[in-house]
């Protein structure tokens, strides 16, 4: 059967959101970053764009950039409420809808509907009508075969508008176009391949996959599929399990002060060994990842011998990793925490009387805190020590 | 209580404590007398001892031998004790298994060392040595315990002053030291790696108060003190003895070595003038002992065959006729009493110029021969503005490039106690270059940190060509350690080495020295005779003519824009007329050179003082060299010792206090002799000109021999000379500029090729071949392994060239890029033009590496067959070669803007001229090749920059209001149109911009490649 995925993409996302909240904003370029010092660019509207602003570049020099655009804070609450309305608005058409990375993507797999909503480019529209009826946002809709084909002809109208690609005219349609376009082309693979004069995917498409190989090494034949339009991916509706197990720091300010560091890595494994507790759950493996200001990333793993759920193991293992991977004296800007090799917490009952009462008063402890969390929010009780 | 141990910012990012500070607050807190202890060094001995003397301190010497789990005072008692401390010292600094505990009892003589390790003190009690138990700071329970055991071992305790800062506050900046020593951030600084809160210098009493309970301890370290009465070691002046003579029969040895060399100069029948200046020269010498010091830098020089003796030295015939120096002191009247008189009381040195690649293989020699009696003289590398943010900044948790943001733009900042109150936040707001910066936070606290540490030294580092040679061992002096290049140095810098009388040889290496010697072996090559014995460049009518209309880039001295430029103004190629611009070109004497080229073109004028007239006659009437500050001064009535010390006063840094004195006695001296003030004033105003840097007539006199012979070989073998400037590196301008420069002079630039190219560059005739050096990338290691390949036989094709050479692939990828390989691409029936074949270059190393990778390894390898490749953008392809070589070889990429040009009706470089006086503004599109900032009067920045196209070149200025408002567009890569009237001032012309900018459309980038390209 004929493969429909649409891919509904609402340019500069958080600038949209924003705008729906103040409609004075839209006739200004837009800035989203935290006031705070050493900001750096969330997002940015297409005028800032335009200026020269680009997400990620330091708040300061963005001013310095588009001195006339409005600064606002980043809400990612307000972001991901709009998105799941979105969501909420696709979801009638088809369950097998995807969120993107990045805000403000969605791909939906409408293969075989077309009984019940007419054709794929029908269901686009309706979308597209009812998203700026209802609230407001005027997303680009593409069709396309593939999520890679549908992504790119998004690409190809951005900021607004809509195109549609037929089975069968994907290379076609992939041709003319410059190889950046193409999802699956990194910097490195588009360096090697402007090296040798080549600049268009048909340019590259032209290549044997002997001579790809060559030119550009590993992952060849995902480029080699990709330059003919060719992506099997499924559209993947999004996962319950494992979300609730990543975590996530933000410095704002960034720091390389060990005390603020490390209080916030305590709070995320609390914050874990929650959610764990909360599920029933327990892990084996924990996975930290550090990034510094200057982007450099570092990730270590820490594995406990037993699986790990109240706070204490996990603010163990936490801290263990952070000092594995903290060795530079620059500013960190993120600190991540996953936990691994998750499992249902079995507690093996002792057939004697040789319970650990430490350990047995502190889970009793926890029990409580976790009865106050729940009733009364995370703020309610903290431990002194996460006091700065 | 007696301060015994303190610790100067010697004690190397341990301390904040300079040394003139510390004797300041110390007699402000009523301490008569201090201990300087640094680790494991003498560094700031000298500072020290200055800085007691101006504040009236009576010194202690020592040093603290600090090594991983123990630390010993040692206090210098007498002069055996200073030699031991510097014995002591070396052997901590040259010996990986020093122990205190090792060292033998006749090593620790007349020092007292003090220790809180129970284990030394008793070993040393044993020894019968002067110890004492060192109780740090304030009692405590570990200090009780010594205490006790000093008691049970009949030795005395002593209270100690850990100090490592002047006040409490300062403890902040001690930490960042200590951050920045480990690597580390402030908050992760561990507590043992930094000296305790109260490591400060605190008044008697409160030392007394902190040490109530053991009064003893304070009454031990008066006791202690008093026992240390060495005030400073005293050698007199240190020589090197030549080959163990007597000082008679050194006298005698360069007597006839000199008359010997002089007939080998003047000819057999020697005239009366030179004989008689031998004589006056060999009396002078011998009178001050001087003799073996001549013998022994004749030995260095004798087996090299190009060296350009430099400095005051040239001033003397004897020099001249030992071959140390090239220039008749005679003929061109050099002042030997600028070099050597008898009421000279400091230490003279001859500086000597090696090629700069031969330099090393000289110092090696100088070590073989005179072992441990040579060593090289330090530098004490302090903290300067920009490294102290930069490394502030980085504690601070910074990334590098939001550090590099501020502190690339921070040339000509200067920081320092002449400031006032200035702070260096709102310094760096007031600069140009970092207008529209934020300097959010943590930069206003970074900037304040950064304040506080700025001048303390941070390391040591080599003196570029200073080397003492001792009788005795060098270690007998001063504290000797090894630097990382595995030279010995001393601990002192030259000026500290001079206090001590330690004479200094220098020995320095220079490029031009190189490429002389290159370019004459490149001639020689060339099957083109050429006799240096009857070489006489500063006769020949063609060099001459090249000197005075300035076309000399690429020679020695005079290849700088403002050199150049004097010259052609001067519009004289006499190597007298050389000998005065060479030393008026000097920072402070803008007006004095207009004055002087007014005279010259024949504007009368009259000497400042009939006294002065004939001083100066010369150089009409202006002051030129160093030595015409003290030969005034003389006039004046100063005594020649005084006035010398006028002149060397001048070029000190630290400079302000003592001429105020001197000024006072300047004005005093002329009023005696009837001066006017007004004309006194004048005087001095010149006199001032000479700070900073200036040379004297017989340094000015050696240089301009060797730019003759720099001009000589341009003007007549252009090929060789560029190449030889090219090959060797370090001119003044960039290869790029070398090359445009090569292509006005009628050169045709030759690509590299790995089958005709050289490493270095070669030149022939009129062509000039890109040598591998050149292709960024390629290491030395493949460039040899290049060229040794091709000696048995030339490469044929591709594969072949990988499969012998086998260079790394980014190697390869460099040598495609920059043309290199062209000769080995196939050419077919279709495509002719080897360089669009590049693609087919790359296809081929990406099917090497392929097959010859371990992983890749297959049993069936890949069939080579290059695919068809869609024709490559020529603006690509010349933008890969200008990022593997630099430059492009086939045109001046000025060409590429060809229609922009006709567009906007621009003038060329070399029709500049011809509008000059007009007052019609002229547009020119110039690539920038060389820039120089500078400060008005009023303080205000403004810069000289040099712009070229492929016609010319054109010196332009932009005022203060121009820079103010184009700056951040004159240091992007790539050309600027430029918009300004054309003026002429004594026959040379410059352009006066009014505007600037970019080329519409390509966006001025300061990355490598310029985005033109």
């Amino acid at each position: 059967m004929e493969r429909k995925i649409i891919h509904l993409n609402v340019a500069d996302f958080s600038v949209a959101v924003e705008r729906l909240v103040d409609r004075s904003l839209i006739t200004r370029p837009l800035i989203i970053a935290p006031q705070v010092a050493r900001a750096r660019v969330y997002d940015m509207s297409e005028e800032a764009y335009q200026d020269g602003v680009r997400k990620g570049m330091s708040l300061a020099r963005a001013r310095n950039r588009c001195r006339r655009a409005v600064i606002l804070p980043p809400t990612p609450e307000r972001y991901e409420k709009a998105i799941s309305c979105c969501f909420r608005h696709a979801l009638p058409f088809t369950p097998q809808v995807e969120r993107a990375p990045g805000s403000g993507h969605l791909y939906l797999d409408v293969t075989g509907t077309h009984r019940l909503f007419g054709p794929a480019p029908d269901i686009g529209w309706r979308i597209r009508k009812t998203m700026r009826r209802d609230l407001g946002l005027n997303p680009i809709w593409s069709v396309g075969p593939s999520k890679l084909v549908a992504k790119v002809a998004s690409r190809v109208v951005k900021p607004a508008g809509e195109y549609i690609v037929a089975e069968g005219e994907e290379q076609s349609f992939l041709a003319p176009l410059p190889l950046s376009l193409l999802p699956t082309v990194g910097h490195d693979i588009e360096n090697c391949l402007r090296e040798v004069g080549i600049r268009r995917i048909a340019q590259a498409a032209a290549l044997s996959r002997q001579d790809l190989y060559l030119l550009c090494g590993r992952r060849v034949e995902t480029l080699y599929q990709a330059l003919r339009g060719i992506d099997l991916s499924p559209v993947h509706p999004p996962a319950e399990v494992g979300k609730h197990f990543f975590f996530q720091h933000y410095f704002s300010p960034d720091s390389n002060r060990e005390e603020i560091i490390q209080t916030a890595v305590l709070d995320l494994a609390r914050q874990a060994a929650r959610s764990l507790r909360r599920h029933g759950m327990c892990c084996c493996r924990i996975g930290v990842t550090l990034t510094y200001s200057d982007t450099v990333k570092v990730t270590r793993q820490v594995v406990c011998k037993h699986p790990a759920t109240n706070d204490r193991e996990l603010e163990q293992l936490a801290v263990t990793g952070l000092f594995r991977c903290w060795r530079r004296r620059v500013r960190v800007r993120t600190f991540e925490l996953v936990c691994m090799r998750v499992s249902p917490y079995v507690q093996q009952l002792s057939l004697f009387q040789d319970i650990n009462k430490k350990q047995q008063k502190q889970k009793e402890l926890e029990d409580a805190i976790d009865v106050l969390h729940q009733r009364f929010g995370t703020s309610a009780l903290t431990r002194g020590m996460t006091k700065e | 209580m007696i301060p015994l141990t303190v610790h100067s910012h010697f004690s190397l990012m341990h301390s904040t404590i300079a040394c003139l500070e510390l004797c300041e607050q110390a007699r402000k807190l009523g301490h008569a007398t201090i201990g300087l202890t640094d680790i494991n060094n003498l560094y700031g001995l000298w500072n020290f001892l200055n800085a007691c003397r101006e504040h009236a301190i009576r010194p202690i010497i020592g040093a603290e031998l600090r090594t991983a789990g123990q630390r010993v005072f040692c206090l210098v008692k007498n002069k055996d004790g200073y030699q031991n401390l510097c014995r002591l010292v070396t052997d901590r600094h040259c010996r990986p298994d020093f122990s205190p505990a090792a060292v033998s009892a006749d090593r620790l003589q007349g020092l007292i060392l003090i220790t809180a390790d129970t284990a030394l003190l008793t070993t040393w009690r044993e020894q019968e040595l002067d110890i004492a138990a060192a109780i740090v700071d304030r009692p405590t329970q570990a200090g009780s315990s010594l205490r006790n055991a000093a008691h049970r071992l009949g030795i005395p305790a002593t209270a100690i002053a850990d100090v490592f800062f002047l006040h409490k506050q300062e403890y902040q900046a001690h930490k960042l030291l200590r951050a920045i020593a480990l690597n580390t951030s402030l908050s992760r600084l561990p507590a043992a790696k930094t000296a305790s809160p109260q490591s400060y210098l605190a008044t008697a009493g409160e030392y007394k108060r902190r040490f109530q309970v053991w009064p003893e301890v304070i009454r031990n370290s008066h006791a202690i003190a008093e026992r240390c009465s060495f005030q400073g070691p005293q050698f007199g002046l240190v020589l090197p003895p030549f080959n163990n003579k007597t000082p008679a029969e050194a006298d005698a040895l360069l007597r006839r070595a000199a008359f010997s060399g002089a007939k080998k100069r003047y000819g057999d029948q020697l005239p009366q003038a030179v004989i008689n200046r031998l004589e006056h020269e060999l009396q002078v010498i011998a009178a001050m002992g001087f003799s073996s010091y001549f013998l022994v830098v004749r030995d260095i020089v004798r087996p090299v065959a190009r060296t350009c003796g430099r400095g005051s030295g040239a001033a003397s015939l004897v020099a001249y006729c030992l071959r140390i120096t090239n220039v008749c002191p005679i003929k061109y009247n050099l002042y030997f009493e600028r070099f050597l008189n008898p009421g000279r009381t400091d230490a003279p040195d001859i500086d000597i110029d090696f090629a700069w690649d031969e330099r090393d293989m000289v110092l090696q020699s100088v070590f073989e021969k005179y072992g441990c009696r040579v060593a090289m003289v330090c530098n004490h590398v302090t903290l300067q503005p920009r490294m102290a943010i930069r490394e502030t900044a980085k504690v601070f948790g910074l990334p590098a490039y939001e550090i590099n943001r501020v502190t690339k733009q921070l040339s000509g900042l200067r920081h320092g106690p002449g400031q006032g109150k200035n702070d260096l936040l709102s310094q760096l707001k007031k600069m140009e270059s970092l207008r529209g910066h934020s300097f959010e936070k943590p930069w206003p606290e970074i900037l304040h940190q950064a304040e506080r540490i700025i001048g303390a030294p941070r390391n040591l580092s080599v003196h570029p060509g200073g080397v003492i040679i001792t009788p005795d061992p060098v270690t007998d002096y001063v504290p000797v350690e090894y630097a990382a290049k595995g030279v010995p140095v001393i601990q002192w810098e030259k000026d500290g080495a001079e206090k001590a009388g330690l004479i200094k040889i220098d020995l320095l290496g220079n490029r031009s020295l190189g490429v002389i010697r290159d370019a004459v072996a490149e001639v020689r090559n060339n099957a083109t005779p050429f006799n240096e014995d009857r070489w006489l460049p500063e006769d020949d009518p063609k060099t001459q003519q090249m000197v005075r209309t300035g076309r000399t880039m690429g020679c020695f001295y005079i290849e700088s824009p403002a050199m150049r430029l004097l010259q052609k103004k001067a519009d004289r190629g006499d190597f007298e007329s050389l000998v005065i611009h060479s030393s008026i070109i000097r920072p402070a004497a803008n007006e004095f050179i207009r004055e002087y080229l007014r005279r010259l073109h024949g504007g009368s004028w009259q000497p400042l003082h009939p006294l002065i007239a004939e001083t100066l006659n010369e150089t009409f009437g202006i002051m030129v060299y160093q030595e015409d500050v003290s030969r005034v001064a003389v006039q004046l009535g100063f005594s020649p010792a005084e006035a010398d010390r006028l002149r060397k006063i001048m070029s000190k840094k630290d400079k302000e206090k003592q001429l105020i004195d001197f000024r006072d006695r300047f004005f005093a001296a002329a009023a005696d002799k009837g001066m006017k003030q007004q004309i006194a004033e004048k005087i001095w105003e010149m006199m001032m000109s000479f700070s900073g840097y200036s040379f004297c007539k017989p340094h000015s006199a050696s240089y301009a021999r060797v730019s003759f012979q720099a001009a000589y070989l341009k003007a007549h073998f252009p090929a060789e000379f560029m190449a030889a400037v090219i090959s060797n590196q370090g001119g003044y301008y960039s290869t790029f500029a070398y090359l445009s420069e090569a292509r006005r002079i009628g050169l045709q630039i030759q690509p590299p090729d790995v089958n005709g190219s050289r490493i270095s560059w070669s030149g022939s005739g009129q062509q000039l071949r890109v040598g591998l050096m050149a292709v960024r990338h390629l290491s030395a290691h493949a460039s040899r392994r290049i060229i040794q390949e091709r000696t048995k036989e030339k490469y044929s094709s591709m594969l072949e060239f990988l499969q012998r050479v086998c260079p790394a692939d980014d190697e390869t990828r460099a040598l495609i890029h920059a043309g290199a390989l062209d000769s080995l691409a196939q050419a077919t029936d279709t495509n002719t033009d080897t360089k669009s074949l590049r693609p087919g270059l790359l296809y081929q190393l990406a099917h090497w590496r392929q097959t010859r990778s371990p992983a890749g390894g297959r049993l069936f390898p890949p069939r080579l067959q290059v695919p068809i490749f869609p024709p490559q953008d020529p603006q690509e392809r010349l933008r890969n070669e200008y990022r593997s070589l630099g430059f492009l070889c086939s045109i001046h990429p000025i060409l590429l803007f060809d229609e922009y040009r006709k567009e906007l009706n621009t003038v060329q470089a070399r029709d500049l001229p011809k509008f000059a006086g007009k007052r019609k503004r002229i547009r020119f599109l110039g690539w920038p090749i060389a820039g120089k900032v500078v400060g008005t009067k009023s303080g205000r920045p403004m810069e000289f920059l040099t712009f070229e196209d492929e016609t010319d070149q054109v010196e332009c200025t932009f005022f203060p209001e121009t820079y103010h408002r184009f700056c951040r567009l004159l240091h992007a890569k790539g050309p600027l149109l430029l918009e300004g009237i054309v003026e002429q001032d004594f026959g040379a012309s410059t352009l006066t911009v009014a505007q600037a900018q970019p080329v519409p459309g390509i966006k001025a980038s300061r990355e490598e490649v310029p985005s033109v390209l």
